[in-house]
């Protein structure tokens, strides 16, 4: 399994890893956004 | 409904139908049928996950949640991207090199066939049933507002979309899917910009939010902690994690979606962008509710967004009774007007003393208002005691249907088919997969033919379908339906994420320890619901550590005879 998933090349990036930080990292600006956005309104 | 509205509504239905028949034309066998020949690209089958995962309740039910309740209810998916990158580095991988028509398919080969077994029969009954609800919960809502009598609307909802799943398997699913969400989200922007139009000319976008916070309606974080609460940051992200891993990496009407891709890429690409896109598009559609709740402010709301209930009371003795109710709570909305008005004034002003004067006044007048909706609550029961007063699915439904032009409303009532469809026939797929490929390929038939086998996997298609209309026509006094069908889903997801988390990381773990620790925490998951100790959320972690904890204590005690590997 893992052999798989290491010779198996991401698009855009290369490596699978820059797609997981990305998502990971997408949420975190997201809750930062909705956080400043709930402040910002209430 | 006017002409145009029916032309609208019976041209996009007709042409999904046929859509799915044509693009999925020449079944040959189960790889075919159940899997589409894995060869679905990754934008279509992203598509196919979104449609599956959205229900029609999900477009009609999350702008009334924001309406009531605020935006809070987003961060019920914020566990949800993470989930995406778990299942893509590990579960996605091991389907895809043993090549399972079902996520059940691997647990025989990494515990025993009674593992497998008593898992798909877990995901049988709960989807079924909840599958039911999926059907019943769009068509009582239809019922309602067009006057249509229940059991045709269930018949007529569930009766159209076996024809295409049946005939189409997977690939109609998919590709049907597809157009269906495109058409969706088409409606939901075309919703969202006449909720900005059609407020006065001096209100803009901008004017419009500050007074929907003010009113505590853009809460999207809470960060407050409590097990019993269910919409909180700490439960959206753990419970809403658990229940998104369970639900993406081993329900079969999903797992079924991602294996139709062309190879294990295209599964990850699908999943890794349904982490991204996922949770801004459910904020967009909650800021909807949010922007109706201010519409509602400048304009006469009803005293129940229920209309058909009113009008049901209004026949009984209790009519004068809600007719004095209605006039105080239309009394209300020329007060509201001016408060609100005064409030935009004061926050245009930049003016803070006046904006908390206003603020607080508008308040008053909302819960008084809340005060007189929960009495025609009140009155309603007394007069149709089987009656769900709850009007939050109504909400953006009544919102549309009195505000958007003709043809817009045919459109929307398409909507809420094209909706309830992509999910069902998603999960009508997965029950027949899942009954032939673990249960009558596997026991019962092993041998036969692919005629035979794509023979069965249609007859099981329709039966489903059937037993699903069934249930919708028995479905009543379920309360809030989306939260009946999470709360389903919840009861048996932590207990089948479990087996599957065992699998994959306690490697000494085997087949007995497994098959009656997942039983004792099944067991253990319905008492503690039972008990209401906590939010449904967390049942979803508490059977998944459950099964761990009971199948590692169990595992001395019964040792398998043969071990097997991943």
């Amino acid at each position: 399994m893992m052999e798989d998933h290491q010779h198996e090349k991401a698009p855009l990036f290369g490596r699978w890893r820059s797609w997981y930080l990305l998502v990971i990292g997408w949420l975190a600006a997201l809750i930062v956004f909705f956080y400043l956005f709930t402040k910002h309104y209430s | 409904m006017s002409y145009a509205d029916w032309a609208v509504l019976a041209i996009t239905l007709s042409a999904i139908i046929l859509y799915g028949v044509w693009k999925s034309r020449g079944q040959q066998n189960l790889d075919s049928y159940f899997l589409g020949n894995r060869s679905v690209p990754w934008y279509i089958v992203l598509l196919s996950i979104m449609g599956t995962q959205a229900s029609a309740i999900t477009f009609l039910s999350a702008p009334g949640q924001a309406y009531t309740d605020g935006m809070r209810f987003v961060q019920y998916y914020f566990g949800l991207p993470l989930a995406m990158v778990v299942i893509s580095v590990v579960f996605v991988p091991i389907y895809h090199k043993l090549k399972v028509y079902t996520a059940y398919e691997y647990l025989e080969n990494r515990f025993d066939l009674k593992t497998r077994t008593l898992t798909s029969f877990l995901f049988l009954l709960q989807r079924a049933l909840s599958t039911g609800i999926s059907i019943y919960a769009p068509s009582i809502i239809l019922s309602s507002l067009l006057g249509w009598n229940i059991y045709y609307t269930n018949i007529f909802m569930g009766g159209l979309l076996i024809i295409y799943t049946m005939y189409g398997g997977t690939k109609a699913v998919s590709y049907t899917q597809s157009l269906q969400l495109g058409i969706i989200f088409a409606g939901m922007f075309l919703a969202g910009y006449m909720v900005v139009k059609l407020l006065p000319a001096d209100i803009g976008f901008s004017d419009a939010l500050h007074v929907s916070g003010k009113m505590g309606k853009l809460n999207v974080i809470v960060t407050d902690f409590d097990v019993k609460d269910r919409y909180n940051i700490w439960s959206g992200v753990i419970g809403g994690f658990f229940l998104a891993l369970s639900y993406f990496g081993t329900d079969q009407s999903q797992v079924g979606r991602y294996l139709t891709a062309r190879d294990l890429t295209e599964s990850r690409m699908s999943l890794l962008m349904n982490g991204l896109v996922k949770v801004p598009m459910q904020f967009l559609i909650m800021l909807i509710g949010a922007l109706v709740f201010v519409f509602y402010l400048y304009f006469k709301a009803p005293i129940s967004f229920n209309e058909g209930l009113i009008r049901q009371v209004h026949t009984t003795e209790y009519a004068p009774q809600m007719q004095a109710l209605e006039q105080r709570y239309d009394s209300l909305d020329g007060v509201r007007q001016l408060q609100v008005k005064a409030l935009v004034t004061a926050l245009d002003a930049k003016n803070e003393p006046a904006i908390r004067d206003a603020q607080a006044g508008l308040k008053v007048s909302e819960s008084a208002a809340l005060q007189l909706r929960d009495e025609a609550k009140d009155i309603i029961k007394k007069a149709n005691p089987a009656a769900d007063t709850n009007d939050t699915n109504y909400i953006f439904l009544h919102f549309v249907v009195n505000n958007l032009p003709k043809g817009l409303v045919g459109l929307l009532i398409a909507i809420i088919f094209l909706a309830s469809w992509g999910s069902i026939a998603a999960a009508l797929n997965s029950l027949a997969s899942t009954t032939m490929v673990d249960f009558y390929k596997r026991m019962y038939k092993p041998q036969a033919s692919d005629e035979d086998y794509l023979r069965a996997s249609k007859l099981w298609t329709l039966v489903w379908g059937v037993f699903s209309i069934a249930v919708a026509l028995f479905a009543s006094n379920l309360g809030s339906l989306i939260e009946a069908v999470n709360i389903l889903g919840s009861l048996f997801y932590g207990t089948i994420l479990g087996i599957f988390v065992v699998a994959f990381g306690m490697k000494k773990i085997r087949g007995n320890a497994v098959f009656w620790g997942a039983l004792l925490a099944e067991v253990a998951v319905i008492a503690i619901y039972i008990s209401n100790i906590v939010s449904f959320l967390w049942l979803n972690v508490i059977g998944c550590v459950l099964v761990m904890a009971f199948a590692a204590m169990l595992q001395p005690f019964l040792p398998s005879k043969t071990i097997k590997s991943a």
